[in-house]
């Protein structure tokens, strides 16, 4: 098994160490009295592994604080302040701790994995009995991989600390660096999507996480950007949102499209008056949250189902009609 | 399995936070607990047992009681202070707190009362240790399909029995068929039920918003052995070569579509090789994203696309003249 004990072993000693401390630590203290650290061979080797175990236990979660002493100058030391490190009081029950490792499955992205792995370890100290996944079974929710983007982006909303990336945008393919304000990371349809402010647009802008291209770098310091309002965020974000916009009258022919007839709404839940029969099909009314997604799915049904109303709707159909009546006026590809 | 050192402190002091809390604990439920096994638990308990305050002299050290832990039983008699949980970094309850709501938001329909109540305490629990940490990430998984299917769907998954669906497929054909429910995958796009279809004796993966009508029948469920990744669509290697040459605006498609390869053209315009098991579902493709297509290869497939439009067209004709 490829355990490292020797670095377990000194990083739990370091965290016991830091916790019973009286007042704090220097750095000599904990060389000269904490098993592990006496193995160093040389100074510039001790500080390295130091310098890493407390960036170790920092990402861990445990808050190592830096202390400064009035009595002896500028000289600083170390400790970790026990009602910060500790969870505040909880208690979960079997079930519950058994939804909580669905959960942490629901991650296909790696950074995402690994950290709510490390929660569910947390949490399994304050749970009752192992947890029995029989409550959820043969539920598999998933979320795809957010790339090398997400956990930079993640720690950057949570720091309110501006970004810089390479974005490739969709609308014309043009690649550009962009700095941008992160204000909320979205799983939507088909992927993940960071909303921000754009500083070179100073306006909101969404981008897709699988459109930045190499490394998401933080520019400036943390906390160095207000927070949006709500009524910014909610403005960004509308875009995103589900819910019904409209409800569509589509002519249908019989015996076809059975997968949108099943969204239909009743005639008397939403009426609509201006259309009559129409010879041949069946009209059904089906509500939709963006004309453009409708309108996708509608064409790919070809002659299958038309749309009556609203007109806007049709409009778009029908030119995207046009477009694709033009394909095969189009060279192949050659590879 | 790896298990780096910091995966291995966490668990080391999370042992010390659950046995100071339980009062002799058999080595195997421990193991179960943590979800590693036995060998690994008496690994870290005797790596536990050494270590302690600078001095590490006894009375400095964590300490079990020999006598217990010779019957396999470990009782937690000295913490030296650690024996409070340590709470969540803010990126961990991020990760979990989302996956919980999300959890929430999709499969609510899907749960009986008692799984919901479990499942909106745990949240409410997670929450209330963490703070709104969780607001810098919003999943939203999409439940598709109707209330009564996925809730059959899940009915049958819990109590084990087979399922009678109606089921349109991508070329708009309405079939029957007998289901045994292997899992219900929801995703950021759609749900999917995999199963084991009687009719062709062998797993499938069916949409739930395709699924028009799902019966729980008295049969139970038979079991059957499926690969870990039968979840994940994966065309055949040996269906129909398309390439598409796109506008860089139709990014999308390269994103939701499993392709075999892309190709960035210094323009911005890209191409696409997509392995084709229903060319229905391809026209449906195509039809959509028509004005960002540049060429296509195969031409016929092209030719079968405008043909489907232009009919469409037709219909829209007759339809004004009426």
């Amino acid at each position: 098994m490829a355990t490292t004990p020797a670095a377990a072993e000194r990083l739990l000693n370091l965290v016991i160490a830091l916790v019973n401390t009286p007042g704090r630590m220097t750095k000599e203290q904990v060389r000269t009295t904490v098993a592990g650290y006496g193995d160093a061979p040389s100074d510039d080797a001790f500080e390295r592994m130091f310098e890493r175990d407390k960036d170790t236990l920092r990402e861990l979660g445990v808050p190592v604080l830096t202390v400064t002493d009035a009595s002896h100058g500028d000289d600083f030391g170390y400790r970790i302040d026990l009602d910060t490190y500790a969870l505040p009081p909880i208690d979960l029950t079997a079930a519950e701790l058994g939804v909580l490792t669905m959960a942490a499955e629901l991650w296909q992205d790696r950074s995402l994995r690994a950290d709510s792995s490390r929660a569910l370890t947390k949490l399994r100290a304050v749970g009752q009995a192992p947890g029995s996944t029989d409550l959820v079974a043969g539920l598999t929710p998933r979320v795809r991989d957010g790339g090398g983007a997400f956990a930079p982006l993640v720690d950057a909303v949570q720091a309110r600390q501006a970004v810089r990336f390479t974005y490739r945008a969709a609308t014309s393919g043009e690649v550009r660096a962009r700095v941008v304000e992160p204000w909320k990371l979205l799983a939507r349809r088909g992927g993940w999507v960071l909303v921000g402010r754009d500083r070179d647009r100073a306006a909101s802008r969404s981008f897709r996480l699988s459109r930045i291209e190499g490394p998401v770098r933080p520019v400036g310091a943390a906390g160095a950007f207000e927070a949006p309002t709500d009524n910014e965020l909610a403005t960004a974000l509308a875009s995103w949102d589900s819910g019904t916009r409209g409800v569509a009258t589509l002519a249908v022919l019989p015996e076809r499209a059975s997968a949108l007839r099943m969204r239909h709404v009743r005639d008397d839940e939403a009426p609509d008056e201006s259309h009559g029969p129409v010879p041949g099909r069946e009209v059904v009314r089906v509500p939709y949250r963006a004309q453009w997604e409708l309108a996708e799915e509608i064409v790919g049904y070809g002659d299958a189902v038309l749309v009556l109303a609203p007109a806007s709707l049709r409009d778009v159909v029908i030119s995207l009609l046009r477009t694709a009546a033009a394909l095969d006026a189009k060279e192949p590809a050659r590879g | 399995m790896a298990d780096r050192a910091s995966d291995r402190l966490l668990r080391m002091l999370g042992m010390i936070a659950y046995l100071d809390r339980h009062e002799g604990v058999p080595v195997g439920e421990i193991a179960e607990q943590f979800g590693v096994s036995p060998a690994q638990v008496m690994q870290d308990v005797e790596l536990l047992w050494v270590t302690g305050t600078p001095g590490y002299l006894p009375y400095d050290l964590i300490d079990f009681d020999a006598s217990s832990y010779e019957q396999g039983v470990v009782r937690l008699t000295e913490g030296r202070g650690m024996t409070r949980p340590l709470r969540l970094g803010a990126r961990e309850a991020v990760s979990l707190v989302a996956a919980l709501r999300a959890l929430d938001g999709a499969l609510g329909p899907a749960l009986d009362d008692e799984r919901a109540a479990v499942l909106r305490s745990a949240l409410a629990k997670l929450t209330a240790a963490t703070g709104d940490a969780a607001a810098a990430v919003d999943v939203a998984l999409a439940a598709s399909g109707s209330p009564g299917a996925t809730a059959a769907i899940a009915t049958a998954l819990r109590d084990r029995r087979r399922l009678h669906i109606r089921y349109v497929n991508a070329s708009d054909v309405a079939t029957e068929r007998d289901v045994d429910p292997i899992r219900l995958v929801t995703d950021d796009e759609r749900s999917y039920l995999l199963g084991w279809c009687r009719a062709v004796d062998g797993e499938r993966l069916f949409r739930v918003d395709r699924v028009l009508d799902a019966t729980v029948l008295d049969e139970s469920a038979e079991e059957h052995d499926v690969a870990p990744d039968a979840d994940t669509f994966a065309p055949s290697p040996s269906a129909e070569l398309v390439t598409l040459r796109l506008a860089s605006r139709a990014r999308w498609v390269a994103e939701v579509t499993p392709v075999e390869a892309v190709r960035n053209h210094d323009d911005g315009s890209f191409e696409v090789d997509v392995r084709v098991v229903n060319r229905d579902w391809l026209q449906h493709l195509l039809l959509q994203v028509a004005g960002s297509v540049l060429s296509i290869d195969p031409p016929q497939v092209a030719a079968e696309a405008a043909g489907a439009a232009r009919s469409a067209l037709e219909a829209y004709g007759e339809l004004a003249g009426r």
